[in-house]
């Protein structure tokens, strides 16, 4: 009586089954990736916390005795103090310069056709891709003619103009997108170009002007090229070129403590991944940069 | 052309003249400064190119293309070009494939968790190189490395290698550990491409009954070109520009084999204070990436950028 009732529910389990398996598969092979990307980082957070004597018991030993002393030695060894303050002063300095100098060419760009407007494109899509190595030399030798060789001015206006053609990109993408009936309303008010500018486009581009600061500011965090190369002093040098040291015997020779320097050295990216994950990973950004 | 020149630059006289504030500062100033920080530098280096410079001295001494004749001869200009080019087809192979698939199988609902996924693939992206490097060098280590110890409980400890030591697999370690950090950048583009294909296309194609292969290479790749067009420029512009990873973790050893271009330019400019041949090999760089990525726009992706 009730085994066909049985058989026939059995059998739909069955066909259900057939069609979860591919997905169930599909999904334990992008666990198993996602561990390859998840795991090297929380390896390094589990061997930051670990005091010295622990390390030999292998890699892969979860800490008995957890300690933050790790994160205090690398930070005074370091000067992680002055390491961030830098990076902090050119990632927030650099980015708003390098918005600042595109908000109105990409208003430009997005508003108006003017003549030429192929040729200034062209020159910032060479801008974007120009391997940086190409212009190390004259940069260097521009900077030090200008007294800004080794100062953080100097490196602060190396970062906003390289910045620049990124975020003309950026901004203009979210630019095209206001609707012009506004500023339609403006302009039968007799309202000039700069007003329109201010009043109208400023305000209402807000959202893409977080958006791409906040990209700017990552990509300055991340930069090490420049500051390598246009930076002497140790005092004003930004975490990247700061953090080199924990590659020496010194740090090297036990993880826990290069480990902890890691961890330091991304606190500020993960703060604002949390916050703008939203949006960076949804990939609003990249129709956009393809303009 | 001289005509149509002149014609542009009338117009471009009238449009400045009605709308000054926009010709000033969105036209005129992001050009100075284009061409003060970005175009006279790339002059510069083709000029420096000619000369022999040691950085310091106000001296430059004129010496035609002899810099260019020593490259040709330098056995370090091979290593390190050749070392590009691994670089970038590990680079094509592993980040943007795995991107790709990643990509689709998210939005085809093909695995549980995306989100999960998704997250822990971009977060590397937003990484410095400095300290991706340091990570695996930690990681990779031939004595108390995690990576060496989890092939061997894995049963294949017997492809542990000196994974920095060994010249011939060193600068494919390098390349996979950029892939890695880069493999989010393809996967995000390519999220966002196929969420602007239209639905109806993918919905006709599963009614004809097209499984997930077929999909992927008949309706997805085809309309993702001008995604695909911008990635593979992405990838390309990456691989030549292979630094940080290099100056951290091996700084061209073993003997210069994980030498690259841009790190060369780097040892022969600021470390052996030979500012022309630096400049040279700067050249090189700049004259491989205009070639091979016109050769891209020209052949494979012609008209992919036509919106």
């Amino acid at each position: 009586m009730s085994s066909p009732a049985l058989a026939a529910s059995s059998g739909r389990t069955l066909v259900r089954l057939r069609y979860a398996a591919p997905k169930i598969l599909a999904t334990l092979f992008a666990l198993l990736l996602a561990a390859i990307w998840i795991g090297p980082l929380a390896l390094m957070v589990v061997t930051s916390i670990k005091p010295n004597k622990e390390f030999l018991n292998g890699p892969f030993a979860l800490p008995i005795a957890p300690t933050l002393e790790p994160y205090v030695k690398v930070w005074q060894g370091l000067h992680f103090g002055v390491l961030m303050q830098n990076s902090l002063l050119y990632a927030v300095l650099g980015s708003a310069l390098a918005v600042g100098l595109a908000l109105v060419p990409a208003f430009a760009l997005s508003r108006f056709e003017p003549p030429g407007k192929r040729y200034i494109f062209a020159l910032l899509l060479t801008g974007l891709m120009l391997p940086q190595q190409t212009v190390l030399i004259p940069l260097y030798d521009i900077l030090r003619w200008l007294h800004l060789f080794d100062t953080r001015i100097g490196l602060i206006i190396v970062h906003g103009v390289y910045g620049m053609p990124s975020q003309i990109l950026i901004l203009r993408g979210f630019m095209t997108t206001i609707p012009r009936d506004i500023e339609k309303a403006a302009q039968i008010e007799g309202a000039t170009d700069f007003q329109i500018f201010t009043k109208v486009i400023l305000p209402l581009a807000v959202p893409g002007i977080v958006v791409g600061y906040t990209l700017n500011f990552i990509a300055i965090w991340k930069e090490f090229v420049f500051a390598l190369v246009f930076l002497n002093s140790e005092s004003i040098f930004p975490v990247t070129v700061g953090m080199l040291k924990l590659n020496s015997d010194r740090y090297i020779s036990a993880f826990n403590l290069p480990s902890a320097g890691l961890v330091i050295s991304q606190i500020p990216i993960v703060i604002l991944f949390i916050f703008a994950y939203r949006w960076i990973s949804s990939g609003n950004f990249v129709g956009s940069v393809k303009g | 052309m001289a005509a149509r020149m002149s014609d542009e630059r009338t117009s471009f006289v009238a449009f400045a003249r009605q709308h000054v504030f926009v010709t000033i500062f969105g036209l005129v100033l992001p050009v100075v400064l284009f061409l003060c920080f970005i175009g006279y530098p790339i002059l510069y280096t083709i000029y420096l190119s000619f000369f022999e410079w040691n950085g310091m001295t106000p001296v430059k001494k004129f010496v035609g293309f002899a810099n260019y004749s020593y490259m040709l001869g330098d056995k370090y200009f091979y290593i390190s070009l050749e070392n590009n080019l691994k670089w970038l087809a590990v680079s094509l192979a592993f980040p943007v494939v795995l991107g790709f698939l990643i990509a689709y199988a998210m939005r085809a609902r093909a695995v549980y968790f995306p989100t999960l996924l998704r997250t822990a693939i971009f977060f590397p992206v937003t990484m410095s190189l400095v300290a991706v490097g340091l990570m695996f060098l930690l990681i990779l280590n031939p004595i108390f490395g995690a990576f060496d110890s989890v092939l061997r409980a894995l049963g294949l400890g017997f492809m542990v290698r000196e994974w920095f030591g060994d010249y011939r697999v060193a600068i494919y370690t390098l390349a996979v550990v950029g892939g890695w950090a880069f493999t989010g950048l393809p996967m995000i583009f390519y999220f966002a491409g196929i969420g602007d294909v239209p639905k109806e296309t993918f919905d006709a194609a599963r009614i004809e009954g097209a499984g997930h292969l077929r999909m992927m290479l008949r309706v997805a790749l085809p309309q993702l070109r001008p995604v695909t067009a911008v990635v593979v420029m992405l990838t390309l512009f990456e691989s030549l520009k292979a630094f940080d990873l290099i100056a951290v973790m091996t700084k061209g050893a073993p003997f210069g084999r994980t030498n690259v271009l841009g790190y060369l330019v780097y040892l022969e400019s600021f470390w052996n204070s030979r500012f022309g041949y630096g400049a040279t090999v700067s050249v090189a760089i700049l004259v491989l990436s205009i070639a091979v990525a016109a050769l891209l726009l020209g052949k494979v992706f012609r008209g992919a950028f036509d919106v």
